[in-house]
């Protein structure tokens, strides 16, 4: 039996509570997420992901629109039949319950035999590796060890959907990376479909089979985390993933699979990717994609307006014909960065160059 | 539309709002409507005409005002009294804070009218202070205003304490400090930050103790001598002229105040509040000047004094052989309360405490609903839950006998009828405990149970209960001192086969039995200090068993 | 948490299963004070076996609650309180007749005719003083209706409502039928400048006199006896030169009430030998003759008395209460 998700336009709509307006949470999301993988949920705070998420687990009632679990509508199914087992951002353990009965409670309900849950707990607990911490009760717990335990819980009763909303926000950003890691591999090994919200990219580029990037209850764009990166489809998807430098152009001619754009600093060729001419476009250089070269040397001449350094990398600001470019340079070993005032060449491939439509606004 | 869906497919929990809405219409709503339609019909026409009768007479028209003037003195009086000693106690860093804090709050759990007996033993004609101060030369006069000012504020600033103190310890000190390192003085900072962040609870706490003083019963039936005032007023139309329309009518004067000052208090003031109550209160770490405290270590002392001093005049009074001839000590009223006390005393525990558990759970699964889940009426269902406590027992009595004195809804003379009174009139403590203490349970605990199979009932069982088990057991306490004490409503309901021990304290001190009274006041405010106590243990064993929840939200 | 549940529920499935064991119980609402009604219920308890559920309200409080349980009456008999609220009782259509078997007989002013309620002692309308009162204002005990107006009795004086105290409709009655009903208004409007406040109980005047809240009480002379000077406190019982009322205490039966047959057992019992030599404790006058007055009770050929007309008292109350609320104004 197939365990995919899919969602087919959902709408979520709260009615204002006392004099407050409506707010369009979810508008129009139809999104299928294949059994066994791992989708991310991403996009800045409140636009929607939680609710999406809500959704699948049964804990809002979609205004419009449809949930299905492989083939079964599940819809109008209570949240407590749906075998959705959910990871809260805030764990939600019951801290009047002992590890070993937070993680058995789903068990319980479904009435497995005391000696089959015990082992069943005991094993979970190896995996998620908290062996021996079983009579604790959560408060007793580390931040890092409550979220296996929430994991734990949600793992056990073998859920046909794993959601994930922002479970790691609460760690401290080392615990955060090893644990996006160890739940990489859990989901993986047990090739649960699993939704997974947040709101940081890093998170997301490093979990994701594929990645959802929502903006206002929408989704802007479903792609590879690769995918993603390097063909945002909107201004909005590229500038929330990494960092960007958007020139502002239009498609003069198409020839072949290449555009010629036109953009200040001069004329461009850049893969079509199905622009026509006379189209606004914005072009996407990204700061990795650019290398400095001596003055006088590379496609642009410019001067370093600022520099930051990072240790393994500069940021510099290049100031080329009245417009700041972003660029990203691996630090040399030893050599000493360049000081603003230095008038510097600009150098990148025509070929990583990539077009976003752009409307009337910058 | 879709919540309607979703709650229809959870079946136990629609069936809870459903018996639940019908019960609150039953019990609530429909003895206010009978009253009414009491006062505004006759003959099966609607007229105005018991209202003329009584606004036209002047002497039906003084309890009007006499209420309201009382309302308003007890109110500014207790604000006042609640006020010092919060701000002694959160803010002043005063000796003694732990007494202060439990004398402070003694006369919420005493039954009312044991301040108005004191006051009687201490300050009547033959009063102690009265003889012995001043040799029977000055009367005190405190059978009419006087005397209900004192011992409403008295037995009312308890709560006016409690809002403030809420307040208080919840204003972030840095405010103060800040105000302070600007460079204000300890009165400026006081004048300009204290007390204007206080203001909310100020109007709050007023707009409470206007409504308790109205709703008071047993201190003005005892005390107010002939300055009558509504409560007392309506009960008397009623059980002593048996004028229905007139009590009614009386009953629906002394609703209209009391609702708008619980809707403005509820709807209004709460929402002024820039204080976000969620906040752990935090140490008082601003302390006033040292003449500052000692000068309100003073005024504390001089109310606790006060407060020791009439309850101290029960004590004694209650080991009296005869007072006002007689001063030997005896213990023969104790040997009385159980004789002929016996069965007052078995009655009233009997109904308490069937009564206080049903209040109890009522109330955790009401305020579960309320908080955790939609469903159309949802707002309906909290304001008339809240209702009871707003509208004067009075009134809600009146109405009970009204209601229920016919077939179908024939309950006049049952012990059910007085344990539906004790349960509707109580469920708002219950209901508070349960909210306060759910708004503190993160949702995500709950849902996470549903995830995992649980369905409503379920989860409210085996999670949401024992995380609210500590509010359910101080709901649970309050609501049993409020049965044992009560006395306004239940004294239209009582019968034959079951009699309220505050009922029989009020016809003693009305024959001024006053020995007798008070020995049987202090044996039950002894019995309401044993439950407390019992309930304290339990609850400690339950905190001890769970301890810690907090760290995991 | 289920256990607890489990108790609870037993707990109150316990507690509604506990009243009424034994088939005998009689329900009654007496006007008597608490503490009297202790030394008769518990003896006729004895006497028949059959148990008493009762509630002590002022008399006019059983009639006002009696009119309103009319359609589902509570209690079987009415116990206490003068004549003329029994006939008003009558009246009200709340009583049903039952002539008890006598080897003696009842004054015709002590039984309606047509049996609907019975009267079982008699007692007249005093005052009792203060004694501390008296001396330390050098004022003598009132001795007639006049003496109450005096300015030395400025709120010293203490009586019940009318309208919840049998007692106190006593003394308004009295007053009405002796001074014409404007004259006796007229007086009481001036009585009202010197009286304190009202009680809902008539005899709870007494005992606030007996402290000395108030220096003179308007009671009736058992109740200035049995709780005044019998309990200790100075109180000097003095009655009105120009004549006094009185009552005749009665009983009724109750029209639909649950216990009929219990019911006329009570009132066989409350005449009886046995049960009126009890009434010595409260210095009750007997009307059996067989029965025992106590020492220093006042029997009616002691005191004057006018020809006080309680069919008229009883069939007026309504109107002379309604009277008396506006123009006394409480
Ligand atoms: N229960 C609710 N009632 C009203 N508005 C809500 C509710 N839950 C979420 N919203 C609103 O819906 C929008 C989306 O919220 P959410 O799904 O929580 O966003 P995210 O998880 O992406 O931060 C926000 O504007 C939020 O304020
Ligand atoms: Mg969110």
């Amino acid at each position: 039996m197939s365990n995919a998700v899919r969602l087919e336009n959902l709408r979520k709509v709260f009615e204002g509570r006392g004099g407050s307006s409506r707010v369009v949470a979810v508008d129009d999301v139809s999104l299928e997420v294949k059994d066994g993988s791992l989708v991310t949920l991403l996009g800045p705070s409140g636009c929607g992901k939680t609710t999406v998420l809500r959704m699948i687990a049964g804990f809002e009632a979609p205004t419009e629109g449809d949930v299905f679990i492989g083939d079964e509508r599940i819809t109008a199914l209570p949240a407590n039949k749906r075998r959705t087992s959910m990871v809260f951002q805030s764990y939600g353990l019951f801290p009047h319950m002992t590890v070993f009965n937070n993680i058995g409670y789903g068990l319980r309900i479904r009435k497995v035999p005391a000696p089959e849950l015990r082992a069943r707990v005991l094993s979970m607990l190896e995996l998620v590796g908290l062996a021996g911490t079983e009579a604790r009760l959560p408060s007793q717990l580390s931040g890092g060890q409550q979220q296996r335990v929430a994991l734990a819980r949600a793992l056990i009763t073998e859920p046909r959907v794993l959601l994930f909303d922002e479970p790691l926000s609460n760690l401290d950003a080392k615990l955060r990376v090893q644990m996006r890691l160890e739940i990489r591999r859990l989901q993986q090994r047990l090739q649960i479909t699993s939704v997974y919200v947040t709101h940081d990219q890093d998170e997301a580029m490093t979990l994701s089979d594929q990645i959802v990037i929502m903006h206002q209850g929408r989704i802007q764009q479903v792609g590879s985390p690769q995918e993603i990166y390097s063909r945002p489809r909107t201004l909005f998807v590229a500038d929330f993933i990494g960092k960007g430098n958007f020139l502002a152009g239009t498609v003069r001619a198409v020839d072949g699979d290449r555009a010629e754009v036109e953009i200040t600093q001069g004329r461009l060729r850049i893969p079509a990717g199905g622009f026509r001419p006379a189209d606004a476009v914005w072009v996407l250089l990204r700061p990795e994609a650019i290398g400095l070269a001596p003055a006088g040397v590379g496609r642009w001449q410019g001067r370093i307006a600022a520099a930051t350094y990072l240790g393994s990398e500069i940021f510099y600001e290049v100031a080329v014909g009245g417009q700041n470019l972003l660029v990203k340079v691996g630090h040399p070993q030893g050599a000493t960065p360049l000081e603003a005032g230095n008038p510097v060449g600009v150098v990148f491939d025509e070929g990583s160059l990539h077009l976003i439509p752009r409307e009337g606004t910058a | 539309m879709n919540e309607l869906r979703k709650i229809l497919r959870e079946p136990v929990l629609a069936a809870a709002i459903g018996v639940i809405a019908v019960s609150l219409f039953l019990f609530v709503i429909y003895p206010l409507f009978k009253v009414f339609q009491m006062s505004v019909v006759e003959d099966g026409r609607f007229t105005l005409h018991v209202y003329r009768d009584l606004l036209d007479k002047p002497f039906e028209r003084r309890p009007i005002y006499n209420s309201l003037i009382l309302g308003a003195l007890v109110a500014v009086a207790g604000t006042a009294v609640g006020y010092l000693f919060a701000f002694a106690i959160a803010r002043a860093d005063v000796p003694w804070k732990r007494f202060f804090r439990l004398i402070a709050t003694f006369p919420i759990i005493s039954p009312p009218f044991v301040l108005s007996l004191a006051a009687i033993l201490l300050l009547g004609r033959k009063g102690f202070i009265t003889r012995m101060l001043f040799q029977g030369q000055w009367d005190p006069h405190i059978y009419g205003l006087r005397g209900l000012v004192l011992v409403e504020t008295i037995a009312f600033f308890p709560t006016a304490f409690l809002i403030m103190l809420g307040i208080l310890q919840a204003i972030d000190p840095a405010l103060e400090e800040s105000s302070l390192n600007l460079g204000a003085t300890r009165w400026q900072v006081f004048r300009t930050v204290t007390l204007p962040l206080s203001v909310p609870g100020l109007a709050s706490s007023l707009l409470v103790l206007f409504v308790e003083s109205l709703a008071d019963f047993g201190n003005p039936i005892i005390l107010s001598g002939n300055f009558h005032v509504l409560s007392v007023q309506a009960y008397l139309h009623i059980t002593g002229m048996v004028d229905f329309g007139g009590g009614a009518a009386l009953a629906v004067i002394l609703l209209f105040p009391t609702l708008a000052a619980f809707l403005l208090q509820k709807y209004w003031v709460s929402r002024k509040s820039y204080v976000t109550v969620t906040g752990k209160p935090s140490p008082a770490r601003l302390s006033v000047d040292p003449f500052t405290r000692r000068l309100l270590f003073v005024l504390c002392l001089g109310v606790t004094g006060l407060i020791l001093l009439l309850y101290g005049t029960v004590i004694f009074g209650s080991f009296v052989t005869l007072w006002g001839a007689n001063y030997t000590l005896t213990i023969k009223h104790y040997a009385s309360v159980f004789h002929i006390g016996g069965r007052y005393l078995r009655d009233t525990l009997i109904l308490a405490s069937v009564a206080t558990p049903i209040t109890g759970i009522l109330g955790m699964v009401i305020a579960f609903l309320v908080v955790r889940k939609q469903f159309v009426g949802k707002g309906l269902m909290d304001l008339t839950s809240m209702l009871t406590f707003a509208v004067p027992g009075t009134v809600v009595g009146i109405g009970y006998i009204l209601a229920f004195n016919e077939r179908p809804l024939l309950l006049t003379g049952t012990a059910a009828i007085i344990v539906l009174l004790f349960i509707f009139r109580n469920v708002p403590v219950g209901i508070r405990a349960g909210v306060a203490a759910l708004q503190q349970i993160d949702p995500a605990i709950e849902e996470a149970a549903t995830n995992l199979g649980a369905g409503s009932a379920r989860t409210f069982v085996t999670i949401t209960l024992p995380l609210i088990t500590p509010a359910f057991f101080s709901g649970l306490a309050y609501g049993f001192v409020r049965c044992m004490t009560a006395i306004s409503a239940v004294i239209f309901v009582v019968s034959g086969r079951w009699n309220l021990i505050t009922i029989a304290i009020l016809g003693l001190v009305e024959n001024a039995d006053m020995s007798q009274a008070a020995a049987f006041s202090m044996v039950l405010i002894a019995i309401v200090l044993l439950v407390l106590g019992l309930i304290q243990v339990g609850v400690g064993r339950v905190a001890t068993s769970q301890m810690g929840y907090e760290a995991a939200g | 948490m289920r256990h607890t549940l489990t108790v609870l529920a037993i707990v109150a499935a316990a507690a509604w299963a506990i009243p009424v064991q034994g088939a005998q119980v009689l329900h009654m609402y007496t006007a008597l004070d608490t503490a009297e009604t202790q030394l008769y219920i518990p003896e006729f308890e004895k006497d028949t076996g059959i148990k008493v559920e009762w509630v002590r309200l002022s008399s006019g409080e059983v009639l006002a609650r009696l009119r309103a349980e009319a359609k589902n009456p509570q209690v079987s008999v009415w116990y206490g309180g003068p004549s003329q609220d029994h006939i008003a009782g009558k009246k009200a259509g709340i009583s049903t007749p039952y002539k008890p078997p006598l080897d003696w007989t009842l004054p015709a002013n002590a039984h309606d005719v047509d049996w609907h309620w019975v009267g079982y002692y008699f007692g007249a309308i005093g005052f009792g003083s203060n004694a501390d009162f008296l001396k330390k204002a050098g004022v003598p005990a009132p001795t007639s209706w006049d003496d109450l107006l005096k300015p030395a009795y400025k709120g010293q004086i203490a009586i019940a409502f009318p309208y919840t105290s049998g007692t106190s409709y006593t003394v308004l009655a009295t007053l009405v039928q002796m001074m014409g009903e404007d004259k006796a208004f007229e007086y009481w409007k001036k009585l009202h400048a010197n009286i304190h406040h009202y009680d809902k109980s008539g005899s709870a005047p007494v005992t606030q006199a007996g402290l000395g809240e108030v220096g003179i009480a308007v009671s009736f002379s058992h109740d200035l006896i049995a709780k005044g000077s019998a309990k200790g406190y100075p109180i000097a019982m003095t009655f009105p030169r120009e004549g006094t009322g009185y009552e005749i205490g009665g009983i009724s039966l109750i029209k639909g009430g649950p216990e009929p047959e219990l019911a006329k057992k009570f009132v066989d019992w409350a005449l009886s030998v046995r049960a009126q030599n009890l009434m010595q404790q409260w210095f009750r006058i007997p009307l059996n003759p067989k029965a025992e007055v106590a020492k220093g009770a006042v029997r009616a050929d002691q005191v004057k008395l006018i020809n006080f007309d309680a069919v008229k008292a009883g069939d007026d109350r309504d109107r002379l209460i309604k009277r008396w609320r506006s123009e006394i104004g409480q």
